[in-house]
């Protein structure tokens, strides 16, 4: 059994980890309130967003630039998605619209072979220079890429939070969230939310794609199903609080990197996500999905 | 109601014993015709590199097969369906390695015990709705990735695992004696797909696979017609585990060797792709899902095109599939484009369920949700 100093680094990792799912995680559930799409893509418009930003790196792009850069390549492709393929699947079952989402999924994927080849073991990384700075706490070194990913979970999911209470445009998205028909009804214009809510998830696809190039590793494969951590996250928050989200994902990406330490766990710490979602469908009381799916129906 | 539909069930059981009508008689000998050419004529006519690639598509027309009764009859979708078929293939080679048994009784224990591991699964997101069922197939996937990566396929070593990576002659994994030559196998995988495909239609043609039609149709609808839902999920989904179970055994012995890199996450996702561009409500979907899968990767490897173009395709293809619905091409029913066998209970229950609904909803949810997040 390794000492409590073996574990020390890896609750910051951990933490920056479980931030970046977090803000993953409150897109994803913002999404899915405001449209029913539970987006699959979203690691693979992140993958994109960063590869893309690398490319621009290469050629000699400034730093911001590139960033700036990743950020909208998500946006976009999730803008034009939604915008796409949202209202013509508004009707339909939740669980079709994300399988679409998969369609989405796989030409993303197959555009990244293809353009950003992995066969010929060139490794990729990107690097913020904010990697460089830091501090300790104690014996523990902390970079400011590590308080950036765990400060933007916090901040983004305080803030969607105050979003959706307080602004007009989030109380449109909670209405659409209860009934997109009666809310089209009262005069809010559905369409143009929705297409608010799918900018909004791509920014935020955009940043996790960013910050976990850099955390993780900055590859294609890596990136699309490092969405499946956060989807973990949403499930165990059954697709509907933020708050349950934020904490969940936190305790996936503290108890993911605290494992690495433990030589016999080591290898398996990548089912961590799993592990907890379906302990978590356990215990969850048919009921309320019932219910749920009433709702939605 | 309950007496009305127990009345069709013996209504539509007597038709069924009736000798089968002209058009069915020419739908079987056209099947059968096309199923000896299959079996005497490819070997015949095709390179031993197509022939590799037809065995492959056989093995994989179980996994389409498997993935298209869940998605098809039951209205279930998972995303982990090349994990289960790689747990298969895990039982197998280690079977295979550690005893002499006869190849088809070590297909039905690979069978049966991906079965058991499907159910385990399963269980806790069957309960649920469907979204949550494919959300935590795509995590198992991941899994079981995970879990491949560390554990290796057996190659001939010793222990649990049977693996030894110090090995430095792997033995192959055996083949059946009667079918060790690439022809013979081929022939084997086939009649063995065939077996799986009577399996499957001998679960659609009765109960259960009326069960699975109401239960896509409406679960609450079901559920107040006396289904007992979760059992009837619980067994589509084992026997999708079951038949890729045993497509995992016969592909253990197609390749010969397995390495844990062959079964990664995005195959599951592809998978599902392929199978609804082949159509999941007929079992020829299954054939042209496997085909799609592994007979055009092939050819254009052989012209030397990138299969990423393929990855692109398919992605287009789920979204036309999804979109613009074509006749049994879709999740959601065409009640006109495909009337399965049991489509006058179906329409029963549907009414029934229009009824009921709102009824049973209020059942179900008494405290109201919150919704304000």
């Amino acid at each position: 059994m390794p000492s409590w100093s073996d574990f020390e680094p890896f609750i910051v990792s951990g933490l920056a980890l479980g931030g970046v799912y977090a803000l993953s995680g409150v897109g994803l559930v913002v999404l899915y309130r405001a449209t029913g799409v539970l987006y699959l893509a979203f690691g693979a418009v992140g993958a994109m967003g960063a590869l893309t930003a690398w490319s621009l790196g290469q050629a000699g792009a400034p730093g911001w630039l590139t960033w700036l850069v990743c950020i909208a390549v998500a946006a976009a492709i999730t803008l034009a998605y939604g915008v796409l393929f949202g209202p013509a699947l508004a009707k339909r079952d939740p669980l079709v619209k994300a399988v679409a989402t998969i369609g989405l999924t796989l030409i993303l994927y197959g555009l990244m072979d293809l353009l950003w080849t992995t066969s010929g073991g060139e490794a990729r990384s990107l690097t913020l220079p904010s990697d460089n700075g830091g501090f300790s706490v104690g014996q523990i070194q902390v970079n400011w890429t590590q308080v950036i990913a765990l400060g933007a979970g916090v901040v983004l999911t305080v803030g969607t939070g105050l979003f959706l209470r307080f602004t007009k445009l989030g109380t449109a998205m909670r209405a659409m969230a209860n009934d997109r028909e009666i809310t089209a009804t009262l005069g809010v214009p559905v369409r143009r939310v929705e297409a608010a809510a799918w900018l909004g998830c791509g920014v935020l696809a955009g940043i996790a794609g960013l910050l976990l190039a850099d955390l993780v590793a900055l590859d294609a494969t890596t990136l699309t199903f490092l969405v499946i951590s956060s989807l973990a996250a949403v499930l165990i928050a059954r697709l509907r609080s933020i708050t349950i989200t934020f904490v969940a994902a936190i305790v996936i990406g503290l108890l993911h990197d605290l494992l690495t330490p433990i030589t016999s766990l080591t290898n398996y710490r990548d089912m961590t996500p799993f592990v907890l979602a379906a302990a978590a469908l356990l215990v969850m009381p048919r009921s309320q999905v019932m219910a749920q799916s009433r709702e939605e129906a | 109601m309950g007496a009305d539909l127990s009345l069709r069930n013996t209504a539509d059981r007597r038709t069924s014993r009736r000798r089968p009508a002209r058009p069915q008689l020419i739908k079987i000998a056209t099947i059968t015709v096309l199923l000896l050419f299959v079996l005497f004529g490819f070997p015949q006519l095709l390179s031993l590199y197509y022939i590799d690639t037809m065995t492959q598509v056989a093995v994989y027309s179980m996994v389409t097969l498997a993935l298209g009764v869940l998605v098809g009859w039951v209205g279930l979708v998972s995303l982990g369906q090349v994990a289960v078929l790689a747990i298969g293939a895990w039982v197998a080679a280690r079977l295979l390695f550690a005893t002499t048994q006869p190849y088809p009784v070590v297909l039905l224990e690979a069978g049966l015990i991906t079965m058991v591991a499907g159910v385990l699964i399963g269980l806790p997101a069957l309960r649920l709705r469907g979204l949550y069922l494919a959300l935590i197939t795509l995590m198992f996937a991941g899994a079981i990735t995970v879990v491949l990566a560390t554990l290796n396929f057996p190659n001939g070593g010793h222990g649990f695992t049977g693996y030894n990576g110090s090995l430095v002659h792997i033995p192959p994994i055996r083949r059946p004696s009667i079918a060790s030559s690439d022809p013979a196998y081929f022939r084997y995988s086939v009649i063995v797909a065939i077996l799986m495909f009577l399996l499957v239609l001998a679960h659609t043609k009765t109960k259960p696979g009326r069960a699975w039609a109401a239960i896509r149709q409406s679960e609450p609808a079901a559920l107040a017609a006396g289904i007992n839902t979760t059992l009837y999920k619980l067994w589509a989904f084992a026997l999708a585990s079951f038949i890729t179970g045993v497509a995992g055994g016969v592909l253990a012995g197609a390749v010969h060797y397995l390495y844990s890199i062959g079964f990664p996450t995005q195959d599951s996702i592809t998978l599902l792709a392929v199978t609804l561009m082949g159509g999941v409500y007929s079992m020829w979907g299954a054939v042209v899902a496997a085909l799609l899968y592994q007979f055009l990767p092939a050819l254009l490897n052989n012209w030397g095109v990138s299969a990423d173009w393929l990855t692109i395709l398919f992605g287009l293809g789920v979204l036309q599939v999804l979109t613009t619905a074509p006749a049994g091409l879709a999740i959601e029913i065409v009640e006109e484009a495909h009337p399965p066998p049991a489509s006058r209970l179906q329409n029963n229950l549907t009414r029934m369920g229009h009824c009921l609904a709102p009824w049973l909803s209020s059942l179900v949810s008494c405290p109201k949700p919150n919704t304000s997040s």
